[in-house]
């Protein structure tokens, strides 16, 4: 009997703290869109309300049509699917060597290469790597936005991948050789179609990793036409009295894509989460 | 015999394609970090000790020490210094905090816990500039929803301008990291808690060990590992990290929360001084090099007591 309450009691007080936990991590997101659908006069109420009396996409039209939104998400878009493309094109063969030849002496030098190039932030590189663009002629292009942020996703996709090749057995592509096959081919036929999950939760890491990213957006680019989302948000946050309705509509328009992969392909994604935080 | 020196001639030759093959599928991954990554740090290394200016392209020489100088004497550098101490530490121990709390509470076996588990990562998915931007409005002294709730619930007699006021900044955008990076310990702590043996708690419960027992006899010790490697990646990530602070304070109110990196981008962005902002880079990695150093001495230390 006296059990009995207790556990009810435990149980009720986890459900509480759970719910504290649930408010702290969403009530952000619920103020932004409440905020976003708000006209101005009730955007600059002294005391804000959780109710929206008229409410309006006023502020979703203004950030897409008269400051060019539309541009910089098409933008946002094209960066991050090519810098998903690239990274998984080549982590895919690194990790796949890295499984299969981790015994020899160039794997090792290759993970330790890695494993430092993983512990040099991108911002005390900011400066060579905006001259290096600049050298190169690719400064204010997307260009320069995707071969970084390919860059800084390698490492992690290596070894994500290789960990994923290392749950396929050996024997499946040996079979494949023997009956001729190349390595390549037998890659592409035999052995990533089984890796699908894998490749997937990859590369919406390295879609979202891109989508995200600020400083080489904000750096390398100074003309709207190949701006991103995420400095696009900083300029105009920045551009005179600040207009909080349409800060908050560009916002949920930045988050949308990372909600809805997120939502549709949670599974894949915390499962590709735990194992790559475990591996760390 | 003949036969036997085909075989070895045909296993060298294997090997040899396959070392062929093991360098040419990770060549691509090796041009992108040498390019990108092995070039830029030689040269941040250099231009820290040559004169470089990133729009008169007439500057230069070597500098010898000169960069490192003007930096050090910057009259903002030691409240960078400290800044980038106080951002660091407080960030990391609040995101352990609450990230151990959230992963012990999403470890209990009740129902709906996925859905919980789920919607606790949202913070981390979400861009650094969204984040920023989403709790600037909150936080907003005039029409921002959490003074209003503060002042309505007698916390407060007057709005509190978070963002604006010297001695409540640092504490805030403290805060909104914590928000936005605790998610990654509560699913590193997680995927540490299901590798401990249930058996060990049973065991433990007959004993008639307390929870709080429990927690400090046998979860604490089994979070050791993974915790050393989270707050080491985390006390990098977080010193390093210029974001936050640029989209929500820019370094201000009045250099209240001024850090190195936000120095480093304007002395390259704002002074054009690409010789400077190098040498406070290169000193940084020196930091930050330190910091893997202590880190690779505790992780030995701690494999070799597990390990008995």
């Amino acid at each position: 009997m006296k059990i009995r309450t207790y556990r009810r009691v435990t149980h009720a007080v986890i459900y509480v703290l759970l719910a504290i936990l649930a408010v702290y991590c969403l009530f952000p997101f619920a103020w932004m869109v409440i905020s976003s659908l708000k006209p101005i006069d009730e955007i600059r109420m002294r005391v804000p309300t959780f109710t929206i009396h008229r409410p309006t996409l006023d502020n979703f039209v203004n950030v897409l049509v008269e400051h060019n939104f539309t541009t910089y998400i098409r933008n946002s878009l094209v960066v991050s699917l090519a810098a998903c493309a690239l990274s998984l094109a080549i982590s895919l063969l690194s990790g796949y060597v890295f499984s299969r030849f981790y015994r020899r002496r160039a794997v090792k030098y290759t993970n330790f290469f890695m494993l430092v190039s993983q512990m040099i932030p991108g911002v005390l590189l900011l400066v060579p790597l905006y001259i290096t663009m600049r050298n190169l002629g690719i400064l204010e292009s997307k260009i320069s936005l995707i071969l970084a942020y390919t860059t800084f996703v390698i490492p992690l996709c290596t070894f994500m991948l290789s960990s994923a090749y290392d749950s396929i057995p050996a024997s499946l592509e040996e079979a494949a050789v023997l009956d001729g096959c190349g390595r390549l081919e037998t890659l592409r036929r035999v052995i990533l179609p089984i890796m699908v999950p894998s490749i997937v939760s990859v590369g919406l890491y390295a879609f979202i990793n891109a989508w995200n990213e600020f400083m080489f957006g904000y750096v390398f680019i100074s003309q709207d036409a190949n701006r991103t989302i995420t400095p696009a948000i900083m300029l105009f946050k920045g551009a005179n009295s600040i207009n909080w309705g349409g800060l908050m509509a560009a916002s949920v328009i930045a988050v949308l894509p990372v909600a809805l992969i997120f939502l549709f392909l949670q599974r894949y994604f915390m499962s590709g989460l735990m194992s790559g935080a475990v591996k760390g | 015999m003949a036969a036997g020196r085909e075989v070895r001639a045909g296993a060298v030759s294997r090997r040899r394609s396959d070392t062929r093959f093991a360098w040419s599928a990770m060549a691509p991954a090796w041009v992108f970090l040498v390019a990108l990554i092995g070039y830029p740090l030689v040269l941040v290394v250099l231009d820290a000790f040559s004169h470089v200016n990133l729009i008169k392209p007439t500057v230069g020489g070597f500098a010898g020490l000169d960069n490192f100088a003007q930096v050090v004497s910057d009259p903002h550098f030691p409240a960078a210094v400290g800044n980038t101490l106080i951002w660091t530490v407080g960030s990391v121990v609040g995101e352990y905090a609450v990230g151990l709390g959230s992963a012990l509470l999403l470890n209990r076996p009740v129902r709906g816990r996925g859905a919980f588990r789920a919607l606790t990562f949202i913070p981390w998915l979400v861009p650094i500039i969204v984040a920023g931007m989403t709790w600037s409005w909150m936080l907003n002294p005039d029409f921002g929803i959490v003074n209003s709730l503060l002042v309505k619930g007698g916390l407060v007699h007057r709005p509190i301008n978070f963002l604006g006021d010297a001695t409540w900044a640092m504490p805030t955008v403290i805060f909104v990291n914590v928000w936005r990076s605790f998610p990654f310990f509560t699913i590193s702590f997680l995927a540490a808690l299901q590798a401990v043996p249930e058996e060990l708690y049973e065991a433990a419960q007959i004993d008639g060990a307390s929870p709080w027992q429990r927690f400090r006899d046998i979860t604490f010790p089994d979070l050791r590992s993974v915790s050393l490697i989270i707050v080491f990646i985390h006390v990098i990530w977080t010193s390093v990290n210029f974001d936050f602070i640029w989209v929500m304070t820019q370094g201000g109110p009045n250099y209240a929360t001024i850090t190195l990196p936000i120095l480093i981008y304007r002395y390259a962005m704002q002074q054009f001084d690409v010789g400077m902002a190098s040498a406070l880079s290169t000193l940084m990695l020196i930091g930050t090099s330190l910091v893997f150093v202590v880190y690779y001495r505790y992780r030995r230390k701690l494999s070799e007591e597990i390990l008995g």
